[in-house]
């Protein structure tokens, strides 16, 4: 323990443990978060969302049923989508509610203290990695760049009449080719954009491609990377993707943002 | 930062700094599928990995078994320093 007991009266509960099978769930470390920021935004299963402070750190938590977050039960619920789902979403909300008024790190899903006392051990901790990680986003958001190569036209097509079988082959060969080709520049193309905006951020990441039924998309996902960009940077960053836009029109791009960090808080050991 | 008055919980940095850190807009909304892959720990690629499935399709294989390893070292950590 090393804070006074007044620098915890944010946090309702002090440093008992929580209701018996129940746990704090962790959304967030912020910085300089003001008191009432969390007035308008409610947790996991509509849970009151509180502070633990840690010098000039808050962790951003609730209290949520060990019997949806223990070990087994996760096991069981992350198999559940539409509980994953109503879940991740619930996180987000919290997310966005603070980081839209301070320098925010977000959490991993399913980051659970057993009470309020091993939140500020956490805290305590990791206060060094924390703090450079607040640093990093402080007055950036992060926006997400995929590059979609559109899907090649489909189906053989029958060999028209008066060909031979060997002039046919020949010519699925070629088109296999051309496909190819296709492939390999659209691949470069995709390096390309990722190397442009990576120049225009102050970090990049690649995360791996999405699969196309849980995303939705048709084509080939060549990029899904994700940039950490100053929001005074955000205008000419999201002018850049329209540019690139325009110069590859052979590929979709697709840029979003800006969102909180959540590509960039993390920790150095992860 | 030098921020050494870390109870001043009201006014933790100056003034200035709370215009700079708020984001120049409104933040956008973010589809599942991009939620997942950084809530689940993005780019981690670890083995024995949990299938999520919907309507019996196998849909994406995400890192969720990092997610449970990392809840399980947590608690037990927790239940430790709880009787010490």
């Amino acid at each position: 323990m090393g804070t006074s007991g007044d620098a915890s009266r944010v946090s309702t509960a002090g440093a008992g443990a929580p209701p018996l099978g129940t746990a704090r769930y962790l959304y967030a470390v912020c910085r300089g978060l003001p008191d009432d920021a969390l007035s308008q935004v409610r947790g996991i299963d509509n849970s009151l969302v509180e502070l633990v402070p840690y010098e000039d750190l808050v962790a951003v938590v609730s209290t949520v049923p060990m019997d949806s977050f223990g070990e087994d039960a996760l096991r069981r619920h992350l198999e559940d989508l539409a509980w994953l789902e109503s879940t991740v979403r619930a996180h987000d909300a919290v997310i966005q509610a603070v980081a839209v008024q301070a320098p925010t790190a977000p959490l991993r899903f399913a980051t659970v203290c057993f009470d309020d006392d091993a939140v500020r051990a956490r805290l305590e901790e990791r206060y060094v990695p924390l703090t450079r990680a607040l640093d990093r986003v402080q007055g950036c958001g992060e926006w997400s760049v995929k590059v979609l190569a559109p899907a090649p036209a489909t189906g053989a097509a029958a060999r028209p009449a008066g060909m031979t079988g060997a002039e046919y082959l020949r010519l699925r060969k070629e088109q296999s080719q051309r496909r190819t080709d296709a492939d390999e520049r659209a691949a470069a193309t995709a390096l390309a954009i990722h190397e442009d905006l990576a120049t225009r951020s102050r970090a990049s990441r690649r995360l791996p491609a999405q699969d196309p039924r849980l995303s939705g998309h048709s084509g080939t996902m060549l990029l899904n990377a994700a940039y950490l960009v100053p929001d005074d940077d955000a205008d000419a960053f999201e002018a850049a993707i329209s540019g690139l836009r325009s110069d590859h029109g052979d590929v979709v791009v697709d840029g979003r943002g800006p969102w909180p960090p959540y590509s960039f808080a993390m920790l150095d050991e992860q | 930062m030098s921020t050494t008055r870390s109870e001043a919980a009201a006014v933790p940095a100056a003034g200035r700094r709370r215009a700079a850190e708020k984001p120049a807009r409104d933040l956008a909304p973010i589809a599942l599928v991009d939620l997942l892959d950084r809530l689940l720990g993005s780019g981690v690629v670890v083995a024995g990995d949990v299938v999520v499935s919907l309507a019996g399709v196998d849909l994406v294989e995400i890192r969720l078994q990092l997610v449970i390893s990392a809840v399980r070292a947590e608690m037990a950590r927790d239940r430790r320093g709880e009787a010490g």
